[in-house]
């Protein structure tokens, strides 16, 4: 039952904007360019709101479902991810990109999932933030090359402590009452750690002075090295 | 920042934020804007507000370290709060009133009008 208590408030937040701009814009005639400016809120706003049914939709399936991994690009899958937030951070007047890399480097994963776990960190930083320093997605490999970690880098004050070590302590297994990070309730990274675990992989994080990265490990296809 | 008296909206969400700002401008009424409750007490340190409209769960530390932090100035203690949260019905107005606030607004129900005559009543 908590579950669907912290979902129904993660959807109320948006919810009541959309009401909000949805009432501005029918009492208000206010000029062109604003009106322009509220109805693409309304609209990213929904986007963001879908994203997060669909992928709630898809975690109560995990269970059923055998997810195809494959070896796939995880610079290719930042990239994607970058350029499908680019228009909200954009109307937010923030930066989202993807750091580019010099050796190429095969994953073993399923794309949507994948893409589904940073889109998640990506909506994450977006909130939290702060700056003119852009959100970096970024892929690389450790382990000696035996694993990957795809991880989305933000700016912005740090995670008190005592916050930081709930967290991770509970990180992606069960939502959590998070003041100090985005979404509050922890249900992204909820939904991110189910998927990675559907994928053999699994989520973490890590606090930085200036802000945190979040981050997905999967295992490295061997395909590269045995060309 | 303006010197003329002014709201302080204190709310993560820069969209939730502008939108009350844009129901207040609309009617004459001054905002000003803090993303999280350390950069509000800075402004209210600054030039202390008329009225504040207070988000409940923010970045960082929440509103309630914002209400304690006014309590603890004699200057501020009676500035007038109105909290604007999608969590209202997890809120007692009993409860809060001894942290000055005067009004919990629903952001899932309520109307513009209802911010606007929220903050009519407590301003000076």
């Amino acid at each position: 039952m908590s579950f669907l208590v912290t979902a129904a408030h993660e959807l109320k937040a948006p919810l009541a904007l959309i009401r909000q701009l949805a009432l501005s814009l029918e009492t208000d005639l206010g000029a062109q360019g604003e009106r322009e400016r509220m109805l693409r809120q309304i609209v990213l706003v929904s986007e963001r709101s879908l994203r997060l049914t669909t992928d709630l939709s898809r975690t109560s399936r995990l269970d059923d479902s055998l997810f195809e991994l494959e070896p796939l690009n995880p610079q290719q899958i930042c990239e994607e991810v970058a350029h499908e937030l680019e228009p909200l951070y954009k109307a937010k007047g923030r930066e989202i990109r993807a750091s580019s890399r010099y050796r190429p480097i095969l994953a073993v994963a399923n794309r949507d999932l994948l893409r589904r776990i940073l889109l998640n960190f990506g909506d994450n930083a977006l909130h939290y933030a702060e700056g003119n320093t852009p959100v970096e997605l970024r892929a690389a490999t450790f382990e000696n090359g035996k694993k990957i970690r795809l991880g989305v880098r933000d700016y912005g004050p740090a995670v008190p402590v005592d916050v930081w070590k709930r967290l991770k302590t509970s990180l992606g297994t069960e939502t959590q009452v998070l003041h100090a990070r985005p979404q509050s309730s922890g249900l992204g990274l909820y939904v991110a750690g189910q998927f990675a675990g559907a994928m053999n992989g699994e989520i973490g994080a890590t606090r930085h002075r200036d802000g945190a990265t979040f981050y997905v490990d999967v295992m490295a296809s061997r395909q590269l090295s045995l060309l | 920042m303006t010197k003329a008296p002014f709201v302080l909206i204190v709310e993560d969400d820069e969209w939730v934020a502008e939108q009350l700002a844009r129901t207040l401008n609309g009617v004459g009424i001054r905002t000003e804007h803090a993303p999280h409750a350390l950069a509000a007490i800075d402004m209210i340190d600054a030039l202390p507000p008329a009225a504040i409209v207070l988000d409940v769960l923010l970045a960082g530390p929440n509103a309630f370290t914002l209400l304690h932090e006014l309590k603890s100035h004699s200057d501020l203690a009676d500035l007038p709060v109105i909290l604007c949260t999608a969590s209202a019905d997890q809120l007692v107005q009993e409860d809060l009133s001894a942290y000055g606030v005067r009004q919990v607004l629903d952001k899932a129900t309520m109307m513009p009008d209802d911010l606007v005559v929220a903050v009519r009543k407590v301003l000076p």
